[in-house]
């Protein structure tokens, strides 16, 4: 087939980032190829004006920890502990009586300041504390849901319902990728299987779903589909690829403008690429010991967790987008548990908290060290808190009217507090923050104004923040 | 993705935004010139069907079917003339992966090109309208729409178990060629209309299928996010409106206010799900029965003694349990509003009544048993001192049950799931919200058409015995051949499963921001004719598929490609990827691995085991099952089939009106790794072995035939042959390493008389083949 050769060279000379291709179902016989570049939905696109972020970490505490008992520090709430709730705090919100709207409930915490800035920490988190000045907190997040599935879709893909797209699917397809090697949008989950909910919560909702994000799983070969057929050896599959190539552009000699053809030849190369890219970028055999420990790989309690930070950070240095890490179950009195303490608080979060405290510290120093923290954002976040309220006698119940999120690098204001919740923690009363302006704030810090990442869908143009979100100026450095 | 026009994705993709206005803004449409067809003042769309004279043409030799004069009018008005009519072998593949969604046999193909009868396309065509496979791809389009799945979504994902029945009614409708307002009737009202018909029941599966999560707290917000999910479907899906834009304010582009969005909601206002209505007894009602025999025979003991815990406390229980509710619904649910004795249903306004009737429906013992957990602990307002020892025992017991899990059956029912409105004509009040925030509820509306697409019409609602009759109403009005979108919307529809684009383009959105007809003339005659033959769907296909343009050539063209690089005149046919069921599909008839059995429960193919579903995916017990056509895999909401989801699969969360095509690099990996497809490989190459005999050429001709519809010509053959030899030597070398690990054929009847080297080389010849462009695409 030496008529095809000078083609492909050509295709393949041209060094087309032609990794991935979306077109629209009513492809023409004919499609139109005079820009391969504008038609391939991951090339990169430049930002709206320039943003220090270029990539998020995304860290997901499901089940909603009490912030109560980790960064929001109420010396009112230990005194009225005990007490009912006086009816004023209450005003405007709609509760259940389950377990009782329970007295004031205080944990058995202590609580310090730390860095210049002078953030309070419980002592549930001695190594994030150590970061105090690199944080922006967001102290008055606030958002809807009583449940913990329509919250965390709201966080993820700001509506209730299943079917919009999540903000990494979002960054996705404003920024395309920087690594075609790879996913631009990884998901990191720990525990053995997927989150609850699963797929919906990186869903690339009513875009291609060439924009959802491809989940990482653990071991070493992260990607579904990523390892050849156990009886096709390294150089058959080469071999086989080569024979693919050369039937393929035989056939598309026929149809010279049609791109989608070639972009799908194309397809075979980057996934041989990515069969060998995918198990690098999660291999550690290169990290140092010392890196490890930092992470906590060398302690139970910290590994997975570890892994996934650790795994975050060198996904980030290859160019990755978004990493958005979902925290797991751990075993808490003998059930396997999330954050979600209606119960049990102290074992939960003391548990809970230990997981994910070394490594998130770790990966702030280790980002910090290695020069990536200016352009990595760093999000601690979580579909909604907890009740200051007890609930079960030793627990909480949900709480979306007021909780604490932080940001870290990639342009945030570090050291730096917004908004304060009412005296008891319950509910915002200063600078409330919902998830749409999380968002807004998150593409802010890339570079994109949230107004201008649109997308038609069915005669509406939609965009991340639905009709809300407002860009939270003052987090910003 | 749930309606998309991707390849205006880059345009739109930095169009400026404009602040809070954007959410139905205008879309970033390309300014098509007014269709002379249709006057100044109405919207296109909400003009009568009007049927056009056909238009006189010049080479009217090529028209076959009246609906070529109106695509031929335009190629001609254009300078252009159509493309060559394709060969036969490329028509009955085309054709057969169109109607029924697989691949041609060789045999097929054969026959098709040596029939020399002057009505051979009409044979062709008749046959495969005859075929119960036209029925479930028909359904896969309906289904996609339908939002379909077999379970609830969310976190906890329910299984829906009685889903497929509604899948087999639409699959049987489309069989059976039933009328389409007749379709719409039963799957709106199926319920009022025909309350003592179990199909009419099923249908109305089509509301039902909104995602749900069964543990919601806010059940006031719960019953207006289902409300507005099913108003929003039915103005999708029936008359491509966006009404969804109307909820939070007036329609931006079209004239549908905010106050004709709540009097459309009102149609629903007093729907309720039912999942417990007796099915007929049938053979895959006795096949479950039989299965759910022996797990209650082998658990009896256990589960009267899980019960005998539960009913200990099932009313404490059942209370503590509702108790989670929010304020709002605990009005609805208890007698004094908060907590303690339920609400009498004396008492039940109509609001009560679906409040009280969900709790019912999701309260399981599971849940109720949550009252003795909480209890048991010292520490808990509601501590009981009798509930420890309850609780353990009741974990035990658990504990000891989930050891017989491989013993329930995996699939089926014996029930019906409906919406109905529970015997009571009185329905809830539906309020005027503002802003479409149901907090904010301003003034009551009742039921109302929108105006501008209604003109005068009212709905005629008669209350029956059971029902409010809302429905039916509201079914009629769609399903009336006055209103003139519902057949333009349809007839639409099924232009864009041909030819990979809607007359109207935007096949959702028939309102203001979507796209006007390419050829408004040829839309209106499809409509008028589709509702004058009495709704009938066959006919609408017959005709396509006899068409002068269904059976141009693919092949690309300049001058066409000069003049119309869109290709919106239809002067080539348009190539196109395959869609996720057709591939797979395709690949099992290759493989002669198809189990071509139509209907029946869902099933659980294999799934990667790094996807850890647990027991979200128990895999069928039955491996005859593992091969059914792809439309039959358990539509799981969160857990979707790999295999289909990385080729665009419907999303089940939304309306899914256009099957995007995506390349990425997952597709490649999963088309070229997988166990499964690498097994199809396997089986195909032994398949091919096995007829071809030993002959190397004639195994490549039956290969390509079997997935190409072709023989492969020279250069292919040589490039296929030299492939071939040097990977024996490949193979060869590898098995020297003392590694004597081969894929071999599958199915070959005297393995021990292959050349295994030789055979594996072919197994991944196969392997390769089937990865190629050649099999992904309809030419």
């Amino acid at each position: 087939m030496s008529n095809t050769t000078s083609r492909r060279d050509l295709l393949l000379g041209a060094g087309l980032g032609l990794g991935s291709l979306a077109l629209g179902s009513a492809l023409p016989g004919i499609a139109r190829a005079d820009d391969i570049q504008a038609i391939d939905p991951l090339a990169p696109k430049p930002t709206h004006f320039p943003g220090k972020a270029r990539s998020v970490i995304w860290l997901h505490q499901f089940g909603a920890p009490s912030t109560l008992d980790l960064y929001d520090y109420k010396p009112d709430l230990i005194k009225l502990a005990g007490q009912e709730v006086p009816e004023s705090f209450l005003k405007g919100i709609k509760t259940s009586t389950q377990g009782g709207v329970g007295k004031l409930f205080a944990s058995k915490r202590s609580w310090k300041q730390h860095g210049h800035s002078g953030a309070w920490f419980s002592d549930l988190l001695p190594n994030l504390a150590q970061h105090a000045d690199e944080l922006a907190f967001i102290k008055a997040s606030t958002t809807i849901g009583a449940t913990h599935d329509i919250s965390v879709l709201k966080l993820n893909t700001g509506d209730l319902n299943p079917g919009r797209p999540s903000l990494g699917a979002w960054v996705q397809y404003a920024l395309g990728t920087s690594n075609p090697d790879l996913p631009a949008y990884v998901v990191l989950y720990a525990g053995k299987k997927e989150p609850t909910g699963g797929a919906v919560n990186w869903s690339s909702g009513f875009l291609p779903a060439i924009y959802q994000g491809t989940a990482f799983r653990p071991g070493p070969s992260p990607i579904l589909y990523l390892d050849r057929p156990e009886l096709i050896a390294s150089a058959q599959q080469r071999e086989n690829l080569d024979l693919l190539r050369s039937l393929n552009n035989y056939r598309a000699g026929r149809y010279p403008r049609d791109s989608e053809l070639r972009a799908r030849l194309n397809s075979y190369e980057l996934a041989y690429r990515m069969q060998t890219a995918a198990p690098e970028a999660v291999d550690f055999s290169k990290e140092s010991d010392a890196t490890k420990k930092l992470y906590g790989l060398d302690d139970e309690i910290t590994r997975d967790y570890g892994t996934n930070m650790l795994r975050a950070r060198r996904l980030v240095e290859r160019g990755v987008r978004f990493v958005h890490v979902v925290t797991g179950d751990l075993e808490i009195l003998g059930d396997d548990e999330n954050w979600d303490a209606h119960e049990n608080l102290e074992e939960n979060h003391s548990t809970h908290a230990r997981a994910v405290d070394k490594p998130i510290a770790g990966l702030l120093a280790d980002l910090k060290s290695r020069g990536l923290l200016d352009s990595t954002l760093v999000v601690w976040t979580s579909e909604f808190g907890r009740t200051s309220y007890g609930q079960s006698g030793n627990g909480r119940d949900h709480n979306p009217w007021g909780y604490t999120q932080w940001l870290a690098g990639g342009g945030s204001r570090a050291g730096y507090t917004y908004g304060q919740t009412d005296e008891i923690g319950l509910k915002s009363v200063d600078k409330p923050v919902d998830t749409y302006d999380l968002h807004a704030t998150v593409l802010n810090l890339m570079g994109l104004d949230h107004l201008k990442v649109t997308y038609l869908n069915n005669g509406r143009s939609e965009r991340p923040t639905v009709v809300y979100g407002e860009v939270v100026k003052e987090l910003i450095a | 993705m749930a309606s998309g026009y991707v390849s205006k994705m880059v345009n739109v993709a930095v169009a400026a935004g404009c602040s809070l206005i954007i959410f139905c803004a205008a879309s970033a449409q390309e300014a098509a010139p007014k269709p002379a067809a249709f006057t100044k003042t109405v919207h296109w769309a909400y003009q009568p069907v009007i049927a056009a004279a056909r238009p006189a043409v010049r080479q009217q030799a090529w028209v076959r079917q009246p609906i070529d004069a109106f695509v031929l009018a335009k190629i001609e008005q254009a300078g252009l003339k159509p493309s060559l009519e394709t060969d036969r072998a490329t028509f009955i593949r085309r054709a057969t992966l169109d109607t029924l969604g697989f691949v041609p046999t060789p045999q097929e193909v054969d026959a098709f090109v040596k029939d020399k009868s002057p009505d051979a396309y009409e044979k062709l065509v008749d046959r495969l309208l005859a075929s119960e496979h036209y029925g479930e791809r028909q359904a896969r389009r309906w289904l996609d729409l339908a939002r379909y799945a077999d379970s609830t979504g969310f976190q906890n994902d329910n299984n829906r178990l009685n889903s497929w029945r509604y899948r087999d009614y639409v699959i049987n409708a489309f069989n059976g060629d039933k009328p389409y307002d007749q379709f719409i009737r039963e799957q709106l009202a199926g319920d009022e209309i025909a309350p003592n018909s179990k199909e009419a029941l099923i249908a109305t599966g089509f509301l039902t299928q909104y995602p749900d999560n069964h543990n919601a707290r806010d059940l006031v917000q719960r019953r207006y996010q289902i409300i507005t999910n099913i108003t929003d479907t039915v103005g999708e899906v029936f008359l491509a409106q966006t009404v969804a834009c109307a909820r939070c304010h007036d329609h931006k582009f079209d004239k549908i206010s905010e106050k004709e969005y709540f009097q459309l909601q009102s149609f629903f206002a007093n729907i309720h799900e039912v999942n417990d209505i007796q099915a007929d007894i049938g053979p895959e009602e006795q096949a479950f029965q039989k299965e759910q025999a022996v797990y209650d025979q082998a658990t009896r003991e256990i589960r009267a003694k899980r019960k005998a815990i539960i009913d200990s406390i099932r009313e404490e229980g059942r209370r503590y349990y509702a108790e989670r509710y929010l304020a709002d619904a605990r009005k609805s649910i208890f007698r004094n509003g908060e907590n303690g004795e339920f609400k009498p249903e004396s008492d039940w306004s109509a609001l009560d009544r679906w409040m009280q009737h969900r709790v019912q429906n999701v309260t399981s013992d599971g849940n109720i048993a949550d009252y003795l957990k909480d209890t048991s602990s010292p520490a808990d307002p509601h501590y009981n001192p009798a509930s420890k020892a309850k609780w353990d025992e009741y974990e035990r017991l658990g504990k000891e049950l989930d050891k017989y899990d491989d013993l329930k059956p995996n699939k089926g029912s014996v029930k019906i799931s409906a919406m109905t409105e529970l015997g009571h004509a009185d329905a809830p009040k539906t309020f005027f919200n503002i802003g479409g925030n149901h907090e904010r509820p301003d003034y009551e509306v009742q039921p109302a058409f929108p105006v501008a697409i209604a003109g005068n019409a009212t709905p005629k609602i008669v209350p029956t015995a059971s029902s409010s009759g809302r429905r039916t109403a509201l079914a009629n009005w769609i399903a009336s051949s006055e209103n003139p979108l519902t057949a333009r919307v349809y007839v639409n529809r099924i232009w864009n499963e041909y030819f990979g684009r809607g007359i109207v383009s935007t096949v959702s959105d028939f309102g203001k921001a979507g796209a006007r007809p390419t050829n408004p003339e040829l839309l209106d005659y499809l409509a008028a004719e589709f509702v004058r033959g009495g709704w009938h769907v066959k006919p609408l296909h017959r005709q396509i598929l006899l068409s002068a343009t269904y059976r141009q050539s693919s092949s690309e063209r300049e001058d066409a490609w000069k003049v119309d690089p869109d290709n919106k005149l239809l002067a080539v046919f348009p190539r196109r990827r395959l869609e996720a069921e057709q591939i797979r599909d395709s690949l099992l008839v290759a493989a002669g691995e198809l189990n071509p059995k139509v209907g029946g429960p869902s099933v659980f193919a294999p799934i990667p085991a790094a996807l850890n579903a647990g027991k979200l995916w128990p895999v069928s017990k039955d491996q005859a099952d593992w091969n059914r056509r792809s439309l039959y895999i358990f539509t799981r909401r969160s857990v979707a089939y790999p295999l289909l989801e990385t080729f665009d699969m419907a999303s089940p969360q939304q309306v899914h009106s256009q099957r995007s095509v995506t390349t990425t690099p997952l597709q490649a990996l999963t088309l070229y790794n997988s166990d499964t497809v690498f097994g199809w490989s396997q089986r195909l190459a032994g398949r091919v072995i096995e007829e071809a005999g030993n002959d190397e050429s004639r195994q490549l001709d039956l290969l390509y035939e079997v997935l190409f519809a072709r023989k492969p010509d020279k250069q292919e053959r040589e490039t296929l042959h030299g492939f071939l030899r040097a990977h024996e030597q490949t193979l060869k070398s590898h098995v020297v390493d003392g590694k004597l690990a081969l894929a071999e054929p599958i199915g070959v009847k005297n393995p021990a008389a292959l050349d295994l080297v030789r055979a594996s080389a072919f197994v991944d010849l196969v392997h390769t083949v089937a990865n190629s462009n050649d099999f992904s695409y309809r030419f």
